[in-house]
C-alpha cells in the first residue's frame, strides 16, 4: 500500500506509484536489482548465492516474470550489472570473485579473479568492453571483458569500496568508500582526477553518475543523500527523511516522468523525492525489512526494489 | 634549425614507451577516426584490430586466399570499412563489424599505400600508390582503375587525356609518387619525382594546380593534417616541408575553377597551373636534421595538427623526432634498436604508435607524474618551499566563533541532470552512426580453468613470487588448436594469470624490485606458444601497474 505525503504546493501532476507485484524467488536477502538498458530484463542478486533474471512484459500493465537462475558463486552476491546490449551480466560476490554470465543461456562464461577480499560492487562501461569492480580490499579494479584480465588496479581508498560507476561515455569512474571519500578516476589511464569530500566525512555507502555525467548522487551513512557537482566539487542538493546508517542502500535517478530521486531505506520503505525541489513525494510501503536496493526502468514508470525480506517488489504508476 | 629544446614538461606529446602490442609480425598500423580502434596489418596476410582502450584484440580479419604481407591499412571515415593492400597486388575492402569481405581487386603492381576516400560515409573509392607507376583511383563499385597523371605535359593543352592505358606516360621506371586525398575527398594531391605537388580532380582526371617544392627532390610522402589545414611532404632531400592549405574546406572544386578563371593574361599551361597552385598552398616550414642529415620515414601530424612527427629511416635505430609547428624540435624519442617501419599519432590523445622491424607495435605515452592534490583536495602542490609568516592572532583560540559554519549552498537552484553537450571533438557530421567500438566477446573459461579456480584464489592470497604449483604442467599440456587461439592465450596465460594478480603488497614489492625505465610492456598474444618465457610473464606483472602501485599510500 502506498502512502501519499499531503501536497502543499502544486504536485497535482504527481501520480503516485502503487505496488504491483512481489517476486519471492530468492531464499535469502536481496542485495541488488538492476534493469537492462533496453528495459526488457530485470536482474536481482542475493545472499543465497544466486542471480535471477526476469522478463518484463510492458504491453498493458507491466508484468515481471522470472526467467533464469544463475548459480555458481560460493558465497552470497552483493552486486549485479548488465552489459549495454544485455547479453552478459556480471556479479560481485563474497567469494572474492566476479563472474560473467551469458544472459540467454544462464551459463557461466568467465570468472575474474584478483580481489583479495569480498567483491562488493560491479559495473560495465557503456562500450561494455571493460568491467569496474570495488572490493573490501580497498581497491578498484578494471577488467577486460574479452580476456578477463585485470587491466588496472587503482589504490582507491583506505576502507572498503562501496560503489563504482562509469559515466555515460566511459571515460570516468567514480568510487565511494567507508573512508568518507568519493574519488573520480580517468578510466583510460587509471589516474585519480578528483576527490570529493565534505567537512565531515561520514562513510559513503553509495555513489552513481547522473545521466549526463556531470553530477553524482552520493548516499552517506548519516541518513543523507546529496547531489554533487563534479567540476565545482560542491554539493547542490540534499535529500533527507529516510533512514540510512547501517547498510549500503542504493538509490537511483528516475527520469521517465519528471526528474526524481528514488532510494531505499532502513525503515522498510522506498523514498521518492523531486530532484530540484527536494520535496519528499512518496514513501512506498510494503517491505517488512530494510530496502537495500532500488532500480528505475529506463523507459517505463516502473520501480523495482529489493529488500532483506528476500523479496523483490515492483511498483508502477496507478493508471487513472 | 637547432633551436633549444622546449621544456618537455609543457608539451602535450608522449615521452616513454608505455607498452607494446604483439600479434605475429605487424607491418603497418592505422587508427580509426576516434582512436578507439587500431588496425594492424601483418606479414602473414591477416589483419588484426586492437581495442585501444583495453589494448586487447577486438577482431581478426583474414582472407584465406591471401597470405602475402600487408602493405597498408586504411579506415573509412566512420570506421565501418577497412581497406587492406597486400604484397600480392591485391586490394581488399572489408566490412569491419561483420568481418566480411566486400570487394577485392588485383592490380598490376603491388600497392604500397592505399587510402579510402575520406569524404564518403561508405566509400568504395580509394587511392592506391603502387611501387613503380602512377597513383591510381580504384573504384570497387564499377571495378575500374584510373591512372592519375604525375606530371604536367609541357604543352599548352592542360587537359591531359584520361589515362586508361597500362603504361604510365613519361615516368622513369622507379619513381613512386606519393599521393593523398584532401580532407573532404574531392581532390588528390600528388607529389611526384620531379619535386612538384599536383592538385588533381580525380573525377575528371585533370591537373588543376601545380606547386613546385623547393629543392625539386622526389617526394616520398605526402600527408594532410586531420583538420585539412596543413599538408606535409617528405622529400628525398631529407627535408620535411609543411604547407598551409589556402583552399576552403568545402566546395573546393568550385573555388579552384574560379581561381583558374580569374587569372587573366597568362597563357594556359604550366605557368597558369603554377599560379593557381600558389593560391592553394604556401610553404610554412621546413624541418631537417642538419647534424645527421637523416632520411625520414612515415612523417605525420598529431591529431590537433600542433606537432609534426617523423621517424628516422636509418636501419638499426628507432628514433622518433617531434617538432612543433613553429619549427622547433621538441623531443627525440628513442626506442629499442630495431628499425622503424611505420608511425601513427593517436587522433585525440598524446600517444604515438610505432611499428618496428621486428613486428612489434610500441605505444608511446606521456610519463605521468601523480597529481597528489587529486587525492586530497585541501592540499595545494607547491613548486618549491614557501616561507610562511603567520599573523599575530592566527593561532589564538576563540571558542565561540569556531563552531560557526555558514551553509551557503543555494539548494533551490535548478539542476539539470540530463542535458548532454555536443561533443566538441567531433569534426564530422553527427547524423552518421560511427563505429567506435567492436562488441566485446568474452572468451569462455575452459573447464580445467574453472576447476583450478579455488587453487588459484588460494595462491593469490599466499605467496606471489613463488613459482606456481604443479597445476601448470597440466595446463601446458593443452596446446591450443588453431593459430588464432584465443584459447591458447587463455591457457598459456593462466600460468601467468596467477602470477599476474597478486595482492597489493606483492605488486608493490615487485614494482620496486624491477622497475624498467622504458617499457617492457604487457604482451597481448593471440598465437599459442607453449613455451612462454618466464621473463615475459614476469614483466607482465608489474609493468602495467607500475605507476599505480608505486603511488600506493
Amino acid at each position: 500500500m502506498a502512502e501519499e505525503v499531503p501536497a502543499t504546493t502544486a504536485t497535482a501532476s504527481f501520480t503516485p506509484y502503487v505496488h504491483s507485484q512481489t517476486l519471492t524467488t530468492h531464499e535469502r536477502a536481496v542485495s541488488s536489482v538492476k534493469f537492462s538498458s533496453d528495459g526488457r530484463l530485470l536482474a536481482s542478486a542475493s545472499a543465497d548465492k544466486t542471480l535471477r533474471t526476469y522478463t518484463i512484459n510492458t504491453d498493458g500493465d507491466p508484468i515481471v516474470e522470472p526467467a533464469r537462475e544463475f548459480s555458481g558463486h560460493e558465497y552470497g552476491i552483493s552486486d549485479v550489472a548488465f552489459s549495454s546490449d544485455a547479453r552478459f551480466i556480471a556479479s560481485a560476490s563474497d567469494d572474492k570473485t566476479l563472474k560473467l554470465w551469458d544472459v540467454e543461456t544462464g551459463s557461466l562464461i568467465k570468472t575474474l579473479i584478483g580481489h583479495t577480499n569480498y567483491a562488493f560492487c560491479v559495473n560495465f562501461n557503456p562500450q561494455s568492453n571493460m568491467i569496474v569492480s570495488g572490493s573490501f580490499d580497498e581497491t578498484v579494479r578494471i577488467w577486460d571483458v574479452t580476456t578477463g584480465k585485470c587491466l588496472k588496479v587503482l589504490p582507491a581508498h583506505s576502507d572498503p569500496v562501496t560503489a563504482v560507476d562509469f559515466n555515460r561515455d566511459g571515460s570516468l569512474i567514480v568510487s565511494s568508500s567507508y573512508d568518507g571519500l568519493c574519488r573520480i578516476w580517468d578510466a583510460g589511464t587509471g589516474h585519480c582526477i578528483k576527490t570529493l569530500i565534505d567537512d565531515e566525512n561520514p562513510p559513503v555507502s553509495f555513489v552513481r553518475f547522473s545521466p549526463n555525467g556531470k553530477f553524482i548522487l552520493v548516499g552517506t551513512l548519516d541518513n543523507t543523500l546529496r547531489l554533487w557537482n563534479i567540476s565545482s566539487a560542491k554539493f547542490l542538493k540534499t535529500y533527507t527523511g529516510h533512514v540510512n546508517s547501517q547498510y549500503c542502500v542504493s538509490s537511483a535517478f528516475s527520469v521517465t516522468n519528471g526528474k526524481r530521486i528514488v532510494s531505499g531505506s532502513e525503515d522498510n520503505c522506498v523514498y521518492m523525492w523531486e530532484l530540484n525541489s527536494r520535496k519528499l513525494l512518496q514513501k512506498l510501503e510494503g517491505h517488512t525489512e530494510p530496502v537495500m536496493t532500488v532500480a528505475c526502468h529506463p523507459t517505463e514508470n516502473l520501480i523495482a526494489s529489493g529488500s532483506l525480506d528476500k523479496s523483490v517488489k515492483i511498483w508502477t504508476q496507478k493508471k487513472d | 634549425m637547432n633551436a633549444p629544446i622546449i621544456d618537455p614538461l609543457q608539451g602535450d606529446f608522449p615521452e616513454v614507451i608505455e607498452e607494446y602490442l604483439e600479434h605475429g609480425v605487424i607491418k603497418c598500423v592505422a587508427f580509426n577516426h576516434r582512436g578507439s580502434l587500431l588496425a594492424a596489418g601483418c606479414a602473414d596476410g591477416g589483419c588484426v584490430i586492437f581495442d585501444f582502450e583495453t589494448r586487447g584484440i577486438a577482431k581478426e580479419i583474414r582472407d584465406i586466399d591471401c597470405s602475402a604481407a600487408i602493405t597498408s591499412v586504411s579506415w573509412s571515415k566512420y570506421g565501418h570499412r577497412l581497406l587492406v593492400s597486400a604484397a600480392d597486388k591485391s586490394l581488399t575492402l572489408w566490412d569491419v563489424s561483420t568481418g566480411e569481405k566486400i570487394a577485392r581487386t588485383i592490380l598490376q603492381q603491388t600497392p604500397l599505400q592505399a587510402r579510402l576516400n575520406p569524404g564518403l560515409t561508405s566509400p568504395s573509392l580509394c587511392l592506391a600508390c603502387p611501387l613503380s607507376s602512377a597513383p591510381m583511383i580504384v573504384d570497387f563499385d564499377i571495378d575500374c582503375t584510373t591512372l592519375l597523371p604525375v606530371a604536367v605535359p609541357e604543352m599548352p593543352d592542360v587537359l591531359a587525356p584520361p589515362q586508361r592505358s597500362k603504361c604510365p606516360e613519361s615516368n622513369p621506371p622507379f619513381s613512386p609518387a606519393a599521393a593523398c586525398f584532401n580532407k573532404c575527398g574531392d581532390l588528390v594531391y600528388i607529389g611526384n619525382s620531379k619535386g612538384e605537388i599536383l592538385v588533381i580532380d580525380y573525377k575528371s582526371v585533370r591537373v588543376l594546380a601545380l606547386v613546385p617544392v623547393s629543392g625539386a627532390a622526389p617526394v616520398k610522402n605526402i600527408v594532410f593534417s586531420r583538420n585539412g589545414q596543413y599538408l606535409l611532404t617528405n622529400s628525398h632531400d631529407r627535408t620535411i616541408r609543411i604547407y598551409e592549405n589556402l583552399l576552403p574546406a568545402k566546395n573546393v572544386l568550385k573555388s579552384l575553377e574560379d581561381l583558374g578563371k580569374n587569372i587573366d593574361g597568362i597563357d594556359d599551361g604550366v605557368e597558369k597551373l603554377k599560379t593557381v597552385g600558389s593560391k592553394c598552398l604556401t610553404l610554412f616550414r621546413e624541418f631537417q636534421d642538419s647534424v645527421t642529415k637523416m632520411h625520414w620515414k612515415a612523417p605525420c601530424f598529431s591529431g590537433d595538427g600542433e606537432w609534426v612527427v617523423g621517424g628516422s629511416a636509418c636501419k638499426g635505430e628507432h628514433k622518433i623526432y617531434i617538432w612543433d609547428r613553429a619549427g622547433h624540435l621538441v623531443k627525440i624519442l628513442e626506442g629499442p634498436k630495431e628499425a622503424l617501419i611505420d608511425l601513427a599519432w593517436h587522433p585525440v590523445h598524446p600517444i604515438i604508435v610505432s611499428v618496428s622491424l621486428a613486428g612489434l607495435v610500441y605505444i608511446w605515452a606521456k610519463d605521468y607524474t601523480e597529481n597528489w592534490s587529486a587525492f586530497a583536495p585541501d592540499f595545494k602542490e607547491l613548486e618549491e618551499n614557501e616561507e610562511y609568516v603567520e599573523r599575530e592572532d592566527e593561532f589564538d583560540l576563540i571558542p565561540e566563533t569556531e563552531k560557526v559554519k555558514v551553509l551557503d549552498v543555494n539548494e533551490d537552484e535548478e539542476v539539470d541532470i540530463e542535458t548532454v553537450e555536443k561533443d566538441a571533438f567531433s569534426d564530422s557530421d553527427t547524423s552518421v552512426e560511427e563505429l567506435r567500438y567492436l562488441p566485446a566477446e568474452p572468451i569462455p573459461d575452459t573447464n580445467d580453468q574453472q576447476d583450478n579456480l579455488v587453487e588459484s584464489i588460494k595462491l593469490v592470497e599466499g605467496q606471489i613470487s613463488a613459482s606456481p604449483a604443479s597445476e601448470e604442467a597440466v595446463q601446458n599440456g593443452h596446446g591450443a588448436d588453431h593459430v588464432l587461439s584465443p584459447q591458447g592465450e587463455e591457457l598459456g596465460d593462466t600460468r601467468g594469470k596467477r602470477k599476474r594478480k597478486p595482492s597489493e603488497k606483492a605488486m608493490e614489492l615487485q614494482a620496486e624490485k624491477a622497475k624498467p625505465s622504458k617499457g617492457s610492456g604487457r604482451t597481448v598474444r593471440a598465437k599459442s606458444r607453449a613455451g612462454i618465457d618466464q621473463e615475459i610473464d614476469d614483466s607482465v606483472n608489474d609493468a602495467d601497474d607500475d605507476d599505480d602501485d608505486a603511488s600506493y599510500y
